[in-house]
């Protein structure tokens, strides 16, 4: 051990010395016996660990960077007790072991994983409504004035709406003038139908059917969920970069998933019922509509991307129809026409801000 | 006296792929049982086992960077940029259903600007941040630029690189190379980079070439091909068939044209920019030729294709080798001239805005 040789860098400059190694108190000297040079006591609680890679190891020293002392092979006895654990995985794992950690860590993520998905659901309901109400008016405005108005319009859609929303839910119904077959829910429980649904469908109805659907995603705060999901995920995710036109997409082809659509349905029939209307209408209109999946008519599949449509959903709404029921009509025919002729006749409507989004 | 004679070519890469498979493995588990957290470990890890092996002259570099700074680097860069462009998503999303889609459109254009500033600004900063947690005979490198000037180089010496057709991109590219160097130290001494394009701009032109070639042997296939066509027993049929064919081996044949070019006017650049660099006196020097590049990238490609995929663990140590093997070093350093980095780095805490690493990006 006397004569075992440290090389030895000073951190001042990168002169490179071997060193010998002289204990003294609760450190030790190095010294270089050919050049006289001697450098300055050191604590062994100072010394950290560098690196050992092979046989090569590494110590440096927490008070003076650029420290360095390192030897080869075993270290000698009397020195080895002192000199410092290096890290292998990092702290916290190297304290575990690297199964006990890994295996921690998965469980972890698995909660993560779990509570990710879940917890929008559960953090939307405890939004106060007020809040979502100021955010989508900041959010939605006046639609860019591409709210379609005429007097008769606007009375056969109020008629609408309080046949299927009598307890007012929906804090807005309105009519867009948008060539999409589509009706969005927005924050703050505004409920927008686009004029192409309206030309889309073939009876008042089916957009009662569609309204009532909109309206459960109002009555369970699906909007609210989506935001939250969506801005959990572009933190997650460090959803930097997109576009516009990719933002506005996602608020308007917002998948709430499938129980959330179900249970969407659930609304729509049972408010349809209280009304008094047919929902054949509506599970006519599911067909029509899902047969055109390869159709010409690429709109149809602006509501089937975010609505995913099934068979399942249209023999709901046919197994709804009660046989024997006074049904009436959701709008007279006066009224129907009104509300589709509303876009065409409302000078003021601004038009469709381009060909798709 | 302590002076160190350059022998050899100075750098030397004397790592094994078998000793750095445990280090991969083991990340890559790490790495996806934390849901990705743990890369910033990894990174060090690998890093930490890298530059352990690498030898510059008589010594190994050291790597003390640690897993911690790049992590909360990558943190800040979250709260400094993540959470503003998430409300400004928002708020795009709002103008747009509002109907002021021109206002949304400034919005966006000054998110993209600001975001294009950030790149030059952490491409400084990484460099910046590596070279003051590299070691060598105990002194490090650094600088004491913060590199907000940088930022503002990086845009608009590369939008005057894009106009033009484009002509002046290696100009750009050397001079913020040479630029980004300029301003780095190691020890007391600052790097002088003195990089020219000049060189590089003969295979640059390859790009504006290849197109009027391509464009040639198009109509030279074509002509040829039209009698052959015509002869042919099966007619229009076997006709259309053969034009499938030529049409399809032209793609691949234009995309692995443009492939190669990009790979040559890369290595002849890369060779120029770190030819021009030195330090006091030491001078640098890149070996590697296109077909070394070439070699480099179709071992990739092979390594992660016949892995399927995890072979892509093993890159980063296949490329830092390439890096160093083909290094080079002339010249000669005096080591009692080395004296330690005064540069600031460790001022403003181990980390933070240091830790802008390319990759928390």
């Amino acid at each position: 051990m006397p004569d075992f040789r440290f090389w030895h860098y000073d951190g001042v400059t990168a002169v490179r010395r071997s060193v010998l190694l002289r204990p003294a108190g609760d450190g030790f000297w190095l010294e270089e016996p050919e050049s006289g040079w001697t450098g300055a006591h050191t604590r062994w609680s100072d010394l950290t660990v560098i690196g050992a890679e092979a046989d090569r190891s590494v110590y440096g020293n927490s008070a003076i960077p650029g420290w360095r002392m390192g030897f080869s092979g075993e270290a000698p006895d009397g020195i080895a007790a002192h000199l410092p654990r290096g890290e292998r995985y990092g702290r916290w794992i190297d304290r575990f072991g690297f199964w006990p950690a890994a295996g921690v860590f998965t469980v972890i993520a698995a909660l993560v994983v779990w509570g990710a998905l879940a917890a929008p659901g559960v953090i939307a309901p405890l939004i106060p409504r007020s809040w979502e109400n100021r955010m989508g008016d900041a959010m939605v405005g006046d639609f860019g004035g591409r709210f379609c108005r005429t007097p008769a319009g606007d009375a056969a859609l109020q008629a609408l709406v309080a046949q299927v929303d009598p307890r007012h839910e929906a804090r807005q119904v309105a009519l867009a003038n948008i060539p999409i077959v589509n009706a969005v829910t927005l924050p703050g429980g505004r409920i927008i139908l686009f004029d192409g649904l309206l030309q889309q469908a073939r009876s008042p109805d089916e957009v009662a059917g569609v309204l009532g659907h909109e309206l459960g995603h109002v009555r369970h705060r699906d909007t609210m969920t989506g935001l939250v999901r969506q801005l959990g995920l572009s933190v997650v995710l460090g959803g930097l970069g997109g576009n516009t036109g990719a933002y506005l997409n996602g608020v308007l082809a917002m998948s709430y998933g499938r129980d959330a659509e179900s249970a969407a349905d659930g609304v729509a029939i049972d408010q349809m019922r209280e009304a008094r209307i047919s929902p054949a209408a509506t599970a006519a209109f599911f067909e029509r509509i899902g047969g055109k999946e390869e159709g010409r008519e690429a709109q149809a599949m602006t509501w089937l991307s975010s609505h995913p449509l099934s068979a399942e959903r249209r023999r709901r709404f046919a197994a709804a129809v009660k046989p024997g029921s006074a049904y009436r009509p959701a709008l007279d025919q006066a009224q129907w026409q009104a509300l589709r002729g509303s876009c065409a006749a409302d000078p003021k409507a601004a038009k469709f801000w381009g060909e798709g989004f | 006296m302590d002076q160190e004679r350059i022998g050899g070519d100075g750098f030397a890469f004397e790592g094994n792929w078998r000793d750095y498979a445990p280090i991969a493995f083991t990340n890559l588990l790490l790495t996806i049982v934390t849901l990705g957290i743990y890369r910033f470990w990894a990174t060090t890890r690998t890093r930490r086992y890298l530059w352990a092996n690498t030898r510059f002259i008589d010594d190994r570099l050291e790597w003390t960077g640690t897993g911690k700074e790049l992590f909360l680097g990558f943190l800040m860069v979250l709260v400094l940029i993540g959470i503003p462009l998430l409300f400004l998503q928002f708020g795009a999303q709002a103008l747009i259903l509002q109907g002021h889609a021109g206002l949304a459109g400034i919005l966006t254009l000054a998110a993209f600007v600001t975001i294009f500033y950030m790149v030059g600004l952490a491409r400084f900063r990484a460099l910046r941040y590596r070279l003051s947690r590299t070691w060598w005979h105990g002194i490090r490198g650094g600088s004491d630029d913060q590199g907000f000037g940088y930022g503002i180089s990086y845009m608009w010496k590369s939008f005057v690189g894009s106009i033009a057709l484009g002509l002046l991109i290696p100009w750009s590219m050397m001079s913020l190379w040479n630029e980004r160097w300029n301003r780095m130290s190691f020890g007391p001494h600052g790097f002088e980079a003195a990089g020219d394009h000049g060189p590089t701009f003969r295979r640059f032109l390859l790009f504006y070439l290849f197109p009027i070639v391509a464009a040639v042997g198009i109509a030279i296939v074509a002509v040829a091909a039209i009698p052959l066509g015509g002869m042919q027993p099966g007619g229009n049929a076997g006709r259309i068939g053969g034009m499938f064919v030529v049409i399809g081996l032209f793609i691949v044949g234009i995309y692995a044209g443009l492939g190669l070019i990009a790979l040559a006017f890369y290595a002849s650049f890369f060779r120029e920019a770190v030819g021009g660099l030195s330090l006091t006196g030491l001078n640098f020097h890149f070996h590697a030729r296109t077909r070394d590049w070439f070699l480099l990238f179709l071992g990739d490609i092979a390594l992660v294709i016949a892995t399927l995929g995890i072979g892509s663990i093993f890159l980063q140590y296949r490329h830092w080798k390439f890096f160093v093997t083909h290094m080079g070093a002339t010249g000669e350093i005096y080591t009692d001239e080395l004296t330690q980095s005064q540069t600031k780095t460790s001022r403003h805490g181990e980390g933070l805005l240091d830790a802008l690493d390319v990759g928390a990006f």
